[in-house]
């Protein structure tokens, strides 16, 4: 493939890269390890936005759902972007030419803005939540925002793998 | 041969199975359906176990959360079952063949059983559990559902 940059090709064809495709266990375990940081990560983020929205877990506070749960995400979201580096470099360049993976990435982006906007700004009156069944629209956005572009990096990322596009 | 086998050739070849191992997309988006439904579950189980173990939320009585969380959690588990069997249909003789499809089937049902049972008990009931009770409960039911996981992983790569 000539029509990468160098920096993409460099790395599939680095020690680590080729080291970890052409591993029979290597790819496999990271691969592993990456979906279940997923199911770890998103899969608690999405109950902590479906209580944004006020449609799930109605009778815990909010303000202790995002203190006492987001940490698991978090640690959910560091092996997730670890495991995903590295089988980024192990096929960077089918990754690079993969409409899908573009959008993946896309939508990785927006989800952390939108992460980062609710941490930074949204989250200061989180506690003024508690006394009110739904959260202010706000908070309801950011958690629809959430939700549906962890649904679009994951729908991108299993068709990035079966090559859709 | 196997008194099982003649099940998985008559799956193998049914309309469905075959309609979904003829497409090139089909698979692939009924697999999408399964992991965004299992991650929803996945992260169901996690926060009511972490409650279980008294981790987190503990202000919050355990079976409440239970109960807060067992309406979704329940429909994600009936998409997962449903996305499932089409995925099952469409390969079932190389399930057939597959060690890690035997394992993922024996954590699976282990884990629906336990979860609608024992476990449910423990986290349903009105008066906390013991806290290395309710740990013993959580943890159990956490690798369970772990391995009904890894062994699903394993079917693609094995």
């Amino acid at each position: 493939m000539s029509d990468v940059p160098a920096i993409i090709h460099w790395m599939q064809n680095s020690d680590i890269g080729t080291g970890i495709r052409e591993s029979i266990w290597l790819f496999p375990i990271v691969e592993t390890t990456h979906v279940l940081a997923l199911a770890l990560s998103v899969g608690v983020l999405v109950w902590f936005d479906l209580r944004l929205m006020g449609w799930g877990m109605k009778h815990e506070p909010v303000s202790q759902i995002h203190k006492q749960v987001m940490p698991f995400a978090f640690v959910g979201f560091t092996i997730m972007i670890l495991t995903g580096v590295l089988l980024f470099w192990s096929e960077a360049e089918k990754c690079y030419l993969s409409g899908f993976f573009r959008l993946k990435v896309l939508f990785l982006v927006l989800a952390a803005l939108n992460a980062g906007i609710f941490e930074l700004g949204t989250k200061k009156s989180i506690e003024d939540w508690d006394k009110y069944p739904v959260p202010p629209p706000k908070a309801r956005m950011a958690g629809l925002i959430s939700i549906l572009s962890w649904t679009a990096v994951i729908v991108a990322g299993r068709a990035t793998a079966y090559n859709l596009f | 041969m196997h008194f099982l086998l003649p099940l998985f050739q008559w799956s193998d070849q049914t309309w469905l199975g075959e309609t979904i191992r003829n497409s090139r997309i089909y698979f692939p988006i009924i697999e999408t359906f399964h992991l965004l439904a299992l991650t929803l579950l996945f992260g169901a189980v996690i926060i009511l176990n972490l409650r279980l173990c008294g981790i987190i939320m503990k202000n919050q009585p355990t079976w409440q959360v239970a109960q807060d969380l067992a309406p979704w959690a329940f429909w994600s588990l009936v998409v997962i079952l449903i996305s499932g069997i089409l995925l099952f249909l469409s390969e079932a003789l190389k399930c057939y063949a597959s060690t890690p499809f035997q394992v993922k089937m024996l954590f699976l049902f282990t884990a629906i059983i336990y979860h609608f049972t024992i476990h449910r008990g423990v986290s349903r009931s009105d008066r906390e559990p013991a806290r290395a009770w309710g740990v013993i409960v959580g943890v159990v039911n956490v690798l369970l559902w772990l391995g009904v996981g890894l062994g699903g992983r394993a079917i693609g790569f094995l």
